[in-house]
């Protein structure tokens, strides 16, 4: 145990913030054009996105022929936890560069490689992640987005949903059943589907936070026809592919949860003693205790997420891994009910134009956005039930 | 910051796990609970393997290991409730040694303890707060050197270790004092857990003489207290937390072999989420325990901070796991001869002293801005 890094990963820390001063897109520039969706490029992202994958930043981990310069997990952290401090966004596509590109680099043809995993790389081209659907949430399994192999082609009838950054991507990466007859685990392949092609419609559906910059939509497919040469992997391994995308940068996720609620606990802390200090000595003093039990969190959740790494790291398993989401995600909501209880009515403001995205919105806007983390994404109580069976032991039934 | 054991700790944390289940399985706690043993033996097999002086300085007779390895066998302590006076003496007496004394009398006092000669314990606590600036505890110059008088209370293990460390206020601020327990009016107190007594002392009539005053009062005396306070507060955070991760075990144990309508109980959904939150509960506390306990190792800026993280945490978790550990063993739990409840009134003794969960949190709102400090008048 330690509570520093090696001087190695200091050095690393200097180095990248020495090319990030020089190379980082300016605060006018964010300002100028803000992030509206998870498959949204502004210019200025489009031109840091390139400028990072030139110099090796992009994805520190990888090669530098990937936008990467082949660094250790413990410099990617530094290097994930530098960007979130200056509030700069690495990706305005986290799906693309996270999921999407990785999975391409492992399972795609050199072809798909050149013409869909590297424009992401390159800020050319955004991607969204075709999952959920009306009938399959929680149970991605059971999904029923049919493809027919007619040829040399697919032909594509279904309906997703929840499918963020679907109105600004450039193209989907689509799961899909093959063999209606497997067992719902055996049957689904992936296929990469542009999204002006004939028979695909976008439908935005808009949040009840922000309403007019929509992230989430429905996506139709009606007769879509996709090209055989756009199937991911082998036909009807997309179950185990899925497993293997959502494990990419598995041992990093964690953080950006943290941030979040360490961004979140610092701007209650600092806002709480005005408000506290014209409060009667009751309120006062049950405000300040729910809101250390905030702070808490916040630290544990720190101290969790590196201990659960620093174990991955060590080439062990890390049952940690399986509480952050639930954890972080949970205690951000509980600090943002404590925020708005804290401020009464001054919590009713609706959001002006700082934008929801830069996360400074009012405090009540931030509770209802928290449930973004508690839903999606395998929502809390999946999380207690993986927990249970997974890491516990519990019988399944 | 790496939080995870590197593999000589993981290899002592093993030991020290082997070592405990075999001087202190449950029947030597049950023994201790009924009055047909004690935890002499206990003791002897730790002294044996140099444990009191674990984290005591080479030059001092010790070991010279550092706090990590002292919050190891600490944890060992707290999953087995081995009993005995090695959290007073180690992790309460030792560090008030080590920040407080000096010259000839820390060495000499150092060096018993570290040679398994002497026990002690810390004399701090009055009127229910753990806190330096709440003693009232009186030590005035006079004949034959400092006279105490006050009240203590709540000193662990304070009827059967040989010497405490008792905390007095003079004119110039705090002092400390190296008192034998025969000297002052010790009263055990009747308290549920057996393998963490209790006593308050009464200091009227006594004399200290100058050399054994480890600290005379003077202003900086405080701020060494603390620092003392701080391991004594982290070890026994990391011992309740330790405690609190047995109970679940047990608990998550008596889920999988449990059965009722004809499957174990540990298969219904309402009770996995909250067995997954007691783990939850039980990371969390031990991930701020590590932290602290390395910030003591390291003498980061950030301990007395992270010591009251610590310490509410594991406050926090004891307060489910107790609850849910309890209710989710059914009727059994409440068996005087099932073991559990030997681990639930540890936990809430490790709660309740050196300040609970809401007295940390209450100092962190002080340390955070969100209230004014204050020590009742």
């Amino acid at each position: 145990m330690r509570l520093t890094f090696e001087p190695e990963v200091e050095a690393f820390r200097e180095e990248f913030l020495e090319w990030f001063a020089a190379n980082r897109p300016t605060e006018e520039e964010m300002a100028a054009e803000p992030v509206v969706s998870s498959a949204h490029l502004p210019s200025w992202a489009a031109r840091w996105t390139r400028r990072m994958f030139d110099d090796g930043w992009l994805v520190p981990g990888w090669p530098p022929e990937l936008g990467g310069r082949n660094a250790g997990p413990i410099e990617t952290l530094v290097y994930l936890e530098e960007l979130s401090r200056a509030n700069v966004p690495r990706t305005t596509n986290p799906q693309g560069l996270g999921i999407i590109a990785p999975s391409l680099l492992d399972y795609g043809t050199p072809e798909q490689i050149e013409q869909y995993a590297l424009p992401i790389l390159r800020g050319e081209r955004t991607a969204c992640l075709g999952m959920s659907e009306p009938g399959a949430g929680s149970d991605l399994a059971s999904l029923s987005t049919k493809a027919v192999l007619d040829g040399d082609r697919f032909v594509v009838n279904g309906q997703k949903v929840w499918t963020s950054g679907a109105n600004y991507a450039d193209f989907c990466f689509l799961f899909c059943r093959t063999d209606p007859d497997a067992p719902k685990h055996k049957g689904i392949s992936i296929l990469l589907v542009e999204i002006d092609t004939p028979g695909l419609t976008v439908r935005p559906l808009p949040e009840i936070i922000g309403p007019e910059h929509p992230d989430l939509n429905e996506v139709f497919l009606d007769d879509v026809v996709v090209p055989r040469e756009n199937l991911v992997g082998e036909m009807n391994n997309g179950w185990a592919m899925a497993n293997g995308s959502l494990a990419h940068e598995r041992g990093m996720v964690w953080l950006g949860g943290v941030l979040h609620l360490e961004e979140m606990t610092t701007r209650l802390v600092s806002e709480a003693p005005d408000v506290l200090a014209q409060l009667p000595p009751m309120a006062a003093a049950t405000a300040a205790d729910g809101i250390v039990q905030s702070y808490i969190d916040s630290v544990a959740a720190r101290c969790l997420g590196y201990r659960g790494f620093a174990k991955l790291v060590k080439g062990g398993s890390a049952p940690e891994q399986a509480l952050m989401k639930a954890f972080s995600s949970e205690s951000g909501q509980r600090l943002a009910l404590r925020a708005t209880e804290l401020l009464g009515h001054r919590a009713l403001d609706a959001r002006n134009e700082a934008s929801v995205h830069n996360r400074t919105g009012p405090w009540l806007e931030r509770y209802f956005q928290t449930f973004g983390g508690t839903i999606s994404a395998g929502s809390s109580e999946i999380q207690r039930n993986i927990i249970a069976e997974q890491v516990l032991g519990l019988p399944r039934r | 910051m790496d939080l995870e054991f590197s593999e000589d700790e993981a290899a002592l944390a093993d030991a020290v796990r082997d070592v405990l289940d075999g001087i202190s399985p449950p029947a030597v706690v049950r023994a201790v609970y009924e009055g047909t043993g004690d935890a002499d033996e206990v003791w002897r097999q730790m002294v044996d393997l140099d444990w009191p002086g674990l984290a005591v300085a080479e030059a001092d007779g010790g070991v010279g290991m550092g706090f990590i390895e002292l919050a190891i066998v600490v944890q060992g302590l707290g999953r087995t409730l081995a009993p005995g006076p090695f959290l007073a003496t180690a992790t309460q007496f030792a560090p008030a040694l080590q920040e407080l004394g000096a010259g000839d009398l820390r060495h000499r006092t150092l060096g018993a303890v570290a040679r398994g000669e002497l026990t002690g314990s810390l004399a701090l606590a009055e009127r229910g707060s753990w806190r330096p600036g709440a003693v009232r505890a009186a030590a005035v110059r006079g004949e034959g050197g400092w006279h105490l008088s006050g009240t203590k209370e709540a000193v662990v293990h304070g009827a059967e270790v040989d010497e405490l460390v008792v905390v007095a206020r003079g004119e110039q601020g705090l002092g400390a004092f190296l008192v034998p327990t025969a000297d002052v009016e010790v009263t055990a107190r009747t308290v549920l857990d057996a393998t963490l007594p209790i006593a308050d002392v009464t200091l009227d009539g006594c004399a200290v003489a100058d050399e054994r005053v480890l600290a005379a009062p003077a202003p900086d005396v405080e701020v060494a207290l603390g620092r003392a306070v701080e391991q004594a507060t982290v070890a026994l955070a990391t011992a309740t937390t330790a405690t609190c991760r047995r109970i679940f075990e047990d608990t998550l144990q008596y889920a999988k072999e449990r059965e009722q309508y004809g499957r174990p109980i540990g298969s219904f959904q309402a009770l996995k989420h909250r067995l997954a939150d007691m783990f939850l509960a039980v990371e969390r506390a031990a991930s701020l325990c590590w932290f602290a306990a390395l910030t003591i190792a390291e003498d980061d800026p950030r301990r007395g901070e992270a010591a009251s993280l610590a310490k509410a945490a594991a406050g926090e978790c004891q307060r489910l796991i107790v609850g849910e550990g309890l209710q989710l063993h059914g009727g059994i739990g409440m068996m005087w001869e099932h073991d559990l409840h030997f681990f639930l009134k540890r936990a809430k003794a490790g709660d309740a002293l050196f300040g609970n969960a809401a007295e940390h949190r209450s100092r962190l709102a002080e340390q955070l801005g969100l209230v004014a400090p204050g020590v009742p008048a």
